[in-house]
């Protein structure tokens, strides 16, 4: 089981993602680009309290081609989404305590991009939270959440 | 909350915002600071009795366009400045269906003629001689306007007088006459005289006012029958030069009421509002009448006795106060006069209720003695070129009556003149025109000096912001140590109608003002060599 | 002006002027043309009264301001314009001197419920948490981009789960009337009767099936109501300001009385004085869909059936408004400020709507024709922006849910009702404000729904949402299917105002929608799309 958060843990989220896209028909081709920006919240010990983790996420015809750790944003670089929450709202949903939508929904995550390609490739989305949220079998070497229940600090993008 | 600026404009006149543009372009961070809910001053159009009827409230004639530098410094035309000229400008019609007295634009002066010889082959003649005349200076009266005046000015006046007029009977004598003495010497049909003072006093220059006389000549003279019509009204004017200034990057705050200038050693470093303090790096120009800004705004214990004084004595009124009848029609005025020449029909202006010179001068004369005069008046029916004023098929009229001061009535009085005073000028026009019958009249509104006074702080109602008197014009005004746009407060400066050269739709008071302000701080002046100002 | 354009958008309303300063940010040659002299369509601001009385005659109301990307693009705010939310949005004034109070305090508004129902409390509060939470988003997705249909919508909410995730959230709602929802979750008529009144504020009628499906967004800003500071026209102000600055013209009293089509393309504008103006890349159409299919083209310039549709097809609301603008030298102390002090502090008071059978009985008469006893709605906006009127002195605004058109005679009864019908309005305030005398009542006037169409044609028949809000006529569909994507049947000629989805009010929804489609047909570098 890998450690949550190493490169072996992404790499094998992104191989579960893979291969249950590899099951679905009729996915754009598009290649999309993705930014998910994890805030430290002073509550997850797995970034810390005033830092942020971005990484960059490219999507090919459905598949995660790659990504990467990067700081900050690049000019040069058009996104098409953006996902933002904090670090604890990010453990809780890899470790299966909060659904992705229901973090959406409640503004945990705050999604910026083409929301009606989103709609519409609503199954796609959620075959790539599912991986996420449950593709990967991992252990939690600083602790699993919830940390601090009643004081989690809800990072307002 | 604070905010600077290089230069802060108190009140968005006309003047105002030509002076805002003029400033931002030479970069200076401007910002306009307007009392009301929007800008323009006296360039309004309202629909105040029924929508889709428009009507200008206060300024009517445009008869500055050509010469007005700020139309083509900032393109006006294509920020959405549209105008007409009516063919027949000015008339006066009559009760008893006699011929009108009719001046058509410049351009068709054998109208002219051909209309005033029917009464004298004479006054035609010499009418279109020193309309001739006058359209020859209009180089020089424009330079004359759009200049900071000197105080030589006035010997020259009467220089260009001999030299322009003398052969025909004008000597430097007429510089000190009163424009009705003037009218009274060169014409003799009295219809002519009858329209000619009026004309004259609504250009402000008080009909037995002696010392005024040569504004008849050099001024009123120039611009009789040289108007235009704003489509969509007046206000259109007002709309361009917001959108200049917006282009240019001026910030305008409606509905902010200046409270206090604020005066540092000696110099004025910004304003005191409802909202809070603008601060002004380099110029406060106000747009506000005199007493106000020096009064009100500045206070006595920033002023040397001598320009309290100066500011107490200013008058103002008699001649630029006027009531704006506003009359939703089905049918335009159909006068009995038609039948000797239509043109009366569609002129842009036109006198109704005067029999005579006589009839004309009491009227004034009442309005000018605190008395509401007879029903009469000045009348557009602008929806006739433009029909954006009045819903399809019907009319939108508007008119002028010279009405006492604001504070010779009491509030009562003025309410009770607002309840009669139409529907007994009604039954005068109806006199000469028969379908103005109160079947063809689907609304009507008055709207009276003292009202004039509440929304623009015109004082007494006086659009000009200060009396037309000899002492009070030219290199006098307001007053001369004031003449150019100057105060004794550093960095303070007017730029409205209480500067030279006082009310009218020209913003020289702006224009001079800008020039006054780049002299004193090096920036770039705005006159251009062809135009020659 | 010029003789021709790049871009040439017809109607200066808050989605024309906002579409023109897009387009001229994106380096086009802008002409917004104006048939009205002031700018602004329902953002217009009067002295109606007196002056230094400033009316907002139409919208007075900003619900979107944080939401909208056109907010922040066109730098509003640094144009000038500020906002005032209200500590006290809303309450309703109960016949028998009770009183609710809605605040931006979720922790008040409770309170003022719970002393009606502590269940109503505690269901409004989940419904508010929940509804707060995913409000931003859903309205992100479904206001601010063009519209998906109602099966695609629904769908993806299906794939999503949200309706497991959420209390409140089915797909039943799209079949259901608001009343219906209330009923369901509610249990005191004082409360629901609220409610229903906010739904019908915002012209989501509470006896509409399928309404309900907009409940839960409507809930989700309740307390997000904002006020113009100067008046609405200040936005206007500023948005035209913005098109200025980037070399965009706006010309009023500009009369468009024809679009020109040269083989099937939109080509120009001509106007009433017969100027003609040539468009060089497209026009936009911002006025209702009669005027610019039925009076500005030909019938040989469109598909053969559309003039029939846009006649018989093209769906308005079935009420109005009937307001009272007054210039007032006191402002209302209710009695009710006994059992609620707030009240006197509230923006907007419902005076009287006890239940929701009082709602539904009162749009049922106004469907007929009739004009009910008036219970309309007050708003004082002095309150919270003492600038909009003389020092000590206050503006007001009632609004009374009324007819368009007036059983046995039509609008043109309203030219003889409207000062009648204001005196029974304002005596509806006063039965709860007595302090309201004529003394304290300086000057009024009454505006009818038939002098709602006089100044603004494009809302026509009264209708200021310019469309009818029903589950029918919303998203794609609205205004009629072949136009619910702000294209039109004419090449280059686009339709970018509140007849679009998402429908009326101060949204910038339909402008900044219809520039996505733009851009997109015509190549221009989507710089807006910042993620």
């Amino acid at each position: 089981m890998a450690d949550i958060y190493t490169t072996e843990w992404y790499s094998e989220v992104r191989d579960a993602m893979n291969d249950r896209i590899a099951t679905m028909n009729g996915l754009p081709a598009d290649e999309i680009l993705i930014k998910v920006e994890i805030v430290g919240d002073g509550v997850s010990p797995y970034v810390e309290a005033a830092a942020e983790r971005h990484f960059l996420v490219k999507i090919e015809a459905g598949r995660c081609a790659w990504y990467r750790e990067v700081e900050g944003d690049d000019p040069a670089l058009t996104l098409n989404y953006r996902f933002r929450g904090s670090a604890t709202t990010f453990d809780e949903i890899a470790a299966g305590l909060e659904d992705p939508i229901n973090a959406a929904l409640q503004g945990g995550i705050k999604v910026r991009g083409d929301m009606r390609f989103l709609m519409r490739q609503a199954e796609q989305v959620k075959v790539l939270l599912d991986a996420y949220a449950s593709g990967v079998q991992t252990s939690w070497p600083k602790g699993r959440p919830p940390y601090a229940p009643s004081e989690q600090v809800q990072v307002r993008a | 909350m604070t905010r600077t600026y290089d230069a802060i404009v108190i009140g968005s006149g006309h003047n105002g915002l030509c002076l805002a543009a003029y400033l931002q372009r030479a970069g200076l961070s401007t910002v306009v600071l307007e009392r009301r809910h929007e800008e323009g001053g006296g360039v309004n159009t309202e629909e105040p009795v029924l929508p889709g009827f428009r009507h200008n409230m206060h300024a009517q004639f445009m008869e500055f366009f050509d010469i007005m530098p700020m139309i083509k410094d900032f393109g006006l035309e294509d920020l959405g400045l549209r105008t007409v000229m009516p063919e027949a400008q000015a008339g006066i019609t009559f009760a008893d269906g006699r011929p009108p007295v009719i001046l058509h634009r410049p351009d068709l002066l054998d109208r002219t003629h051909e209309s005033i010889a029917r009464y004298s082959r004479a006054d035609a003649d010499r009418y279109v001689e020193l309309k001739h005349r006058a359209a020859a200076l209009e180089q020089l009266l424009a330079a004359n306007l759009y200049t900071i005046p000197q105080p030589a000015s006035l010997d020259e006046q009467g220089e260009m007088i001999t030299s322009e007029f003398g052969d025909m009977g004008v000597g430097p004598q007429f510089l000190m006459k009163s424009p009705k003495n003037v009218i009274d010497e060169l014409f003799e049909t009295p219809e002519l005289r009858a329209l000619l003072y009026r004309a004259c006093v609504e250009w402000g220059y008080p009909i037995d006012g002696q010392g005024t006389g040569a504004g008849f000549l050099l001024f009123v003279m120039w611009t009789l029958g040289n108007w235009k019509l704003v489509l969509g009204g007046t206000h259109g004017l007002a709309k361009a030069m917001t959108q200049a200034c917006y282009r240019e990057g001026v910030d305008l705050v409606e509905n902010v009421m200046v409270d206090q200038v604020i005066v540092e050693d000696g110099r004025a470093v910004g304003v005191r509002t409802r909202l809070g303090e603008y601060r002004a790096t380099k110029v406060v120009a106000s747009n506000a009448d005199l007493r106000q800004t020096l009064l009100d705004l500045v206070g006595e214990e920033h002023l040397s006795p001598l320009w309290v004084q100066r500011a107490r004595a200013y008058r103002y009124g008699p001649s630029h106060v006027l009531g704006t009848p506003c009359f939703c029609l089905y049918e335009a005025p159909h006068y009995k006069s038609a039948r000797w020449d239509p043109a009366i029909d569609r002129s842009f202006y036109t006198m109704v209720g005067f029999d005579g010179p006589d009839d004309t001068i009491r009227y004034i004369r009442d309005a000018y003695s605190g008395k509401v005069p007879k029903p009469a008046a000045g009348t557009w029916v602008n929806s006739m070129w433009d029909t954006s004023q009045a819903p399809p098929g019907r009319h939108a009229a508007t008119g002028w009556y010279f009405l006492p001061c604001a504070s010779e009535l009491t509030a009562q009085e003025w309410a009770e003149v607002r309840a009669t005073f139409n529907e007994q000028f009604l039954d005068v026009w109806h006199e000469s025109a028969p379908n103005m019958n109160s079947d063809n009249v689907i609304a009507h509104k008055l709207y009276t000096p003292d009202q004039m006074e509440r929304k623009n702080l015109m004082r007494e109602g006086d659009f000009s912001n200060g009396e037309f008197s000899a002492d009070q014009i030219g290199p006098n005004r307001p007053f001369p140590e004031a003449s150019n746009y100057r105060t004794e407060v550093d960095g303070l400066y007017l730029c409205g109608p209480s500067a030279y050269p006082g009310g009218g739709v020209h913003a020289a008071c702006g224009y001079n003002a800008y020039k006054a302000i780049a002299e004193d701080l090096g920036l770039p002046s705005p006159a251009l060599a062809e135009r020659g100002y | 002006m010029r003789d021709a354009y790049d871009a040439i958008i017809i109607g200066a309303g808050h989605n024309g002027l906002t579409l023109g300063a897009y387009l001229a940010r994106s380096g086009l040659e802008v002409l917004v043309l104006e048939r009205r002299h002031e700018e602004g369509g329902g953002l217009c601001t009067e002295e109606l009264t007196q002056p230094g009385f400033l009316h907002n005659v139409h919208a007075n109301y900003h619900t979107f301001v944080d939401l909208a990307p056109p907010v922040h693009d066109l730098d509003v705010r640094g144009h000038g314009v500020e906002y005032v939310r209200p500590e006290v949005q809303m309450a309703s004034i109960y016949d028998d001197g009770t009183a609710l109070t809605i605040h931006t305090d979720l922790d008040k508004t409770c309170a003022s419920i719970a002393r009606f129902s502590e269940q109503d409390a505690e269901t409004f509060r989940r419904l508010y948490t929940e509804a707060h939470g995913y409000v931003d988003l859903l309205l992100g997705t479904l206001m601010y981009q063009p519209p998906m249909s109602v099966k695609e919508l629904t769908k993806a909410l299906s794939t999503f789960g949200v309706e497991g995730r959420s209390e409140f959230l089915s797909v039943k709602l799209r079949r259901e009337t608001i009343n219906q929802f209330l009923n369901q979750h509610f249990t005191h008529p004082k409360v629901k009767a609220h409610l229903a009144f906010h739904g019908a504020v915002c012209a989501y009628t509470n006896d509409v099936p399928g309404l309900a499906i907009g409940f839960p967004l409507l809930v989700g800003k309740i307390d997000n109501w904002h006020l113009c500071v100067g008046g609405s026209h200040r936005l206007a102000h500023a948005l035209w300001r913005d098109l200025a600055q980037h070399g965009g013209v706006m010309v009023s009293d500009a009369d468009v009385r024809a679009i020109v089509v040269d083989d099937g393309r939109a080509v120009g504008v001509r106007l009433a004085d017969g100027t003609e103006i040539a468009a060089r890349r497209l026009v936009a159409s911002t006025v209702s869909v009669e005027q610019t299919f039925l009076e500005f083209l030909e019938p040989a310039e469109l598909p053969a059936e559309l003039p029939e549709r846009v006649r018989k097809d093209v769906k308005h609301k079935d009420w109005s408004l009937f307001s009272v603008h007054l210039a007032m030298s006191a402002l209302p102390q209710y009695e009710a400020a006994a059992f609620d002090p707030d009240v006197d502090r509230a923006w907007v008071v419902n005076l009287g709507y006890g239940s929701l059978e009082e709602l539904n009985a009162d749009f049922d008469a106004v469907r007929a024709g009739q004009l009910p006893e008036p219970r309309p709605n007050a708003a004082v906006n002095s309150l919270y922006d003492p600038t909009d009127a003389p020092a000590g002195s206050f503006t007001g605004l009632l609004r009374q849910f009324a007819p368009f058109s007036i059983a046995q005679g039509g609008e043109g009864e309203w030219e003889s009702l409207g000062r009648w019908y204001g005196h029974r309005c304002i005596e509806a305030w006063r039965r709860f404000a007595p302090n309201l005398t004529d003394d304290s009542i300086i000057d009024w006037v009454p505006y009818t729904p038939l002098e709602i169409t006089q100044k603004l044609p494009n809302m026509v028949r009264g209708d200021w949402m310019m469309g009818e809000v029903s589950l029918a006529n919303m998203l794609d569909q609205r205004p009629l299917p072949e136009l619910g994507q702000y294209r039109t049947p004419v090449d280059a000629l686009y339709m970018a105002g509140s007849t679009q989805h998402p429908h009326g009010f101060i949204t910038f929804a339909p402008a900044y929608n219809a520039l996505q489609v733009i851009a997109d047909d015509l190549g221009i570098d989507a710089w807006w799309r910042q993620v």
